[in-house]
């Protein structure tokens, strides 16, 4: 190809430079014409305009020159590149058609060989064919003549094993119906003797129910007869029961009185030797009290005495141990003030007798038995310890359920268990709880408790200064006291009450204790009755008072709740008690501790039994100088005023 | 301890005493043997201990107290031995002339009655 810029293609300036110079020289000489045509003057300015002008057409001159030779060169440039493409254009159709040669060469080997290769392949594929067809074949015939092998042989097989089962089939059946055979043969002879036996028993078992028919009607009869034995052993049993409780009644109505006697006995006794024997009588018979609470307890009936007042815990406990034939081995430890209500007075003391009985009785002779005093926010605890015998565990039991009263047969009893079951009763009439356990001191320990509902405490006892009111009773100030004092008082009235009844038929015997309430309850009586002159002549029986066998001993001080509706006093002398109180008072003696505007009943009654101690203290007793007074002639108290002499036999009978 | 009545406590005289009715041969209480305390009463006390105590804070006789506290002398004069065995109260005896002649008491409570 040709290269687009020749060095030739472009006019040299050499080539060039004629043109402007021939320019110049005309350029000139027209100058030089003009400068002679003109004037002098504009010479000048000609000069200036000729060269100017002839400068401007050299460049012109030039410039044509240039463009002139530019064409000229393009021109030849021009041919010689059309030139070389038409060349071009004859190379690229002689290599199409070789091109087109070649493809036509290669396409026919290519269907050549493509028909060779598909021939092989049908002939293989024929080739495999053949061998499968031939390979079934010969399978096919295998498996038939396997299939008729095995079939002869499943059909020998089978012949066999029928001629074997069938073989069997017989022999089974031969053997059963042997057997069978056998068993109904035995069967029909076991049910011949089975028949045979069945009847026998039948007819024994027809002789046996007459047997018992005539045995029932025995049975019923007997049942008829222990029937009628029961209920009269149940009424004879509690036919017994009420004679015993009405003889322990009387019992303990006669130890009550009997110790009664025997306090007034010890009183008018200052032999020693007597008050001894007193003594000792007093404390047998307190004994003797006491089984006849027992029996009276364990019979359901009252037991024996009820206080009008509420009883300190020491002569609660002294009182318990006054019944028991060991007290002096008792040691008791009590620093309690409170007190038990008087209707359970009794039977505490009388449970907590039957336990120290218990301590004393089995523990050595010469072992103590103590008895301490708690109080608790339940009540007061009263513990008993001795140092006898350990209770085993069976006997603790036993003893526990004693105590407990859950039963309240009889039946349980024996002689030595009576205190036990008498402590059941009582627990459980009075909400006692009674528990044991081992002591310290290596017996036995028992702790009864008393609840807090039956006890009272007491008001503090106001220190007197003056002796006569320092022996007064401080109970009268309790208000509760008081109230059981009315009552007490108001006994006789009801009528509705046994025992005023009592009362009344108590009256018809000569008693002159009969003005002894009365002398009791007046402020000015002079000391001139059985009690408080010990020493007068009365007899033994006259000297009773009634208020001696009183199981509600009407405590001295009702006289102060009394005083107010007291009937007209019988006895004419009042004024000279009265008088015999003012002169003790206005006596010079320090000993009467304030003056006071009147004296009370009580210190007035005081002084009475003072002076009549002395009396009696100062002189041998004789018989006839004190012979009372008011024995024989005290007129017919009015019922108001009459002891309540009831008893427990009133109470128990009723 | 209240006493009011004969025989209106449960407790009976020889539980009082300890199961004692007599006083030694050499006690020093006659009837009429003033007795004073020499110690107050102290909590635990046996009660009758407690109410003599308090009732010879001022010499006072054995029968007074017998009296006041409505016991036989002859008890009094036992629990007055204990006491004085355990020096809580001494006893004095009265100059002879304080006791007048049981003849002139006796006169004088015949003409109280014929008053």
């Amino acid at each position: 190809m040709t290269s687009p810029l020749l060095p030739g293609d472009r006019p040299t300036p050499r080539s060039l430079l004629p043109v402007p110079l021939l320019t110049a020289a005309v350029s000139a000489a027209g100058v030089l014409a003009a400068l002679l045509l003109v004037p002098d003057a504009a010479i000048g300015s000609v000069i200036v305009v000729g060269a100017a002008a002839a400068v401007l057409l050299c460049a012109a001159a030039a410039t044509a020159a240039y463009a002139v030779l530019s064409a000229r060169a393009a021109r030849a440039r021009l041919e010689s590149v059309t030139q070389d493409v038409g060349r071009l254009l004859q190379e690229r159709s002689r290599l199409t058609e070789e091109s087109r040669r070649q493809h036509e060469r290669l396409t026919g080997e290519l269907t050549r060989e493509r028909a060779r290769l598909s021939t092989e392949l049908d002939r293989e594929r024929a080739h495999l064919a053949e061998a499968l067809a031939a390979e079934r074949d010969r399978l096919n015939e295998e498996h038939v003549s396997a299939i008729a092998r095995l079939t002869q042989e499943h059909a020998d097989e089978c012949a066999r094993l029928t001629d074997a089962h069938t073989a069997e089939l017989t022999r089974a059946a031969e053997r059963h119906a042997e057997e069978l055979r056998r068993v109904l043969a035995q069967h029909a002879d076991d049910a011949a003797r089975l028949t045979l036996q069945h009847t026998a028993e039948h007819d024994r078992l027809e002789d046996e129910r007459a047997r018992l028919a005539q045995e029932e009607a025995r049975l019923g009869a007997e049942n008829t007869r222990l029937t009628v034995r029961l209920r009269e052993a149940d009424s004879a049993r509690a036919a017994a029961l009420a004679a015993t409780a009405n003889a322990a009644g009387r019992m303990q109505a006669l130890s009550t009185g009997m110790l009664a006697d025997l306090r007034a006995m010890e009183e008018k006794h200052h032999d020693e030797e007597v008050l001894a024997d007193l003594l000792h009588l007093d404390h047998r018979t307190a004994q003797a009290g006491r089984l006849a609470d027992s029996v009276a307890v364990l019979t359901g009936a009252r037991s024996g005495r009820r206080w009008a007042r509420p009883i300190a815990m020491e002569s609660i406990l002294r009182g318990a141990m006054g019944r028991i034939s060991g007290y002096q081995r008792v040691r008791v430890h009590s620093a309690s003030d409170t007190a038990v209500a008087g209707h359970a007075a009794e039977g505490v003391m009388h449970a907590l007798a039957e336990l120290l009985d218990n301590a004393a009785n089995f523990s050595p002779p010469s072992a103590e038995v103590h008895v301490y005093v708690e109080e608790v926010p339940a009540g007061v605890i009263v513990s008993v310890e001795d140092s006898g015998l350990v209770m085993g565990e069976a006997q603790l039991r036993r003893a526990e359920r004693a105590v407990s009263g859950e039963s309240a047969e009889l039946g349980g009893l024996t002689g030595t268990r009576l205190g036990l079951g008498v402590v059941g009763r009582l627990a459980r009439r009075y909400g006692l709880r009674v528990s044991y356990r081992p002591s310290a001191r290596g017996g036995t320990g028992v702790l009864m408790l008393v609840p807090q509902d039956i006890l009272v405490t007491p008001d503090a006892p106001t220190p007197s200064p003056s002796p006569a009111s320092a022996g007064m009773p401080s109970v009268p100030a309790s208000p509760a006291a008081l109230v059981e004092a009315e009552a007490a008082a108001a006994l006789p009235r009801r009528g509705d009450d046994g025992r005023t009844e009592t009362g009344r038929t108590r009256t018809g015997r000569p008693e002159p204790e009969t003005g002894h309430v009365t002398a009791r309850g007046d402020a000015g009586q002079a000391p001139a009755d059985g009690v408080t002159c010990p020493g007068s002549a009365l007899s033994y029986a006259a000297s009773r008072a009634g208020a001696d066998l009183d199981p509600d001993p009407v405590p001295t001080h009702e006289s102060a709740g009394r005083d107010s509706d007291a009937p007209p006093l019988v006895l004419p002398r009042r004024s000279r008690g009265r008088t015999l109180a003012e002169a003790e008072r206005t006596r010079p003696s320090g000993r009467t501790g304030t003056p006071r505007p009147a004296p009370t009943a009580e210190e007035t009654k005081a002084r009475t039994a003072r002076f009549s101690s002395f009396r009696q203290a100062v002189r041998p007793p004789t018989p006839d100088d004190t012979a009372d007074p008011d024995s024989g002639t005290t007129p017919e108290p009015t019922p108001e005023t009459q002891p309540t002499p009831t008893t427990p036999e009133g109470d128990t009978t009723s | 301890m209240s006493r009011p009545g004969r025989d209106d406590a449960p407790d009976r005289l020889y539980t009082l005493t300890g199961g004692r009715s007599r006083s030694g041969p050499d006690n020093p209480f006659d009837l009429v043997t003033l007795v004073v305390a020499e110690c107050d009463p102290v909590p635990g006390m046996q009660s009758e201990h407690a109410a003599i105590l308090r009732l010879t804070e001022r010499p006072t006789a054995v029968v007074e107290i017998a009296a006041v506290l409505k016991l036989p002398v002859s008890i009094t004069r036992i629990l007055l031995c204990d006491l004085q065995a355990a020096g809580r109260v001494s006893a004095r005896h009265p100059r002879k002339a304080a006791v007048p002649d049981p003849d002139i008491l006796e006169q004088v409570l015949v003409g109280l009655r014929n008053l």
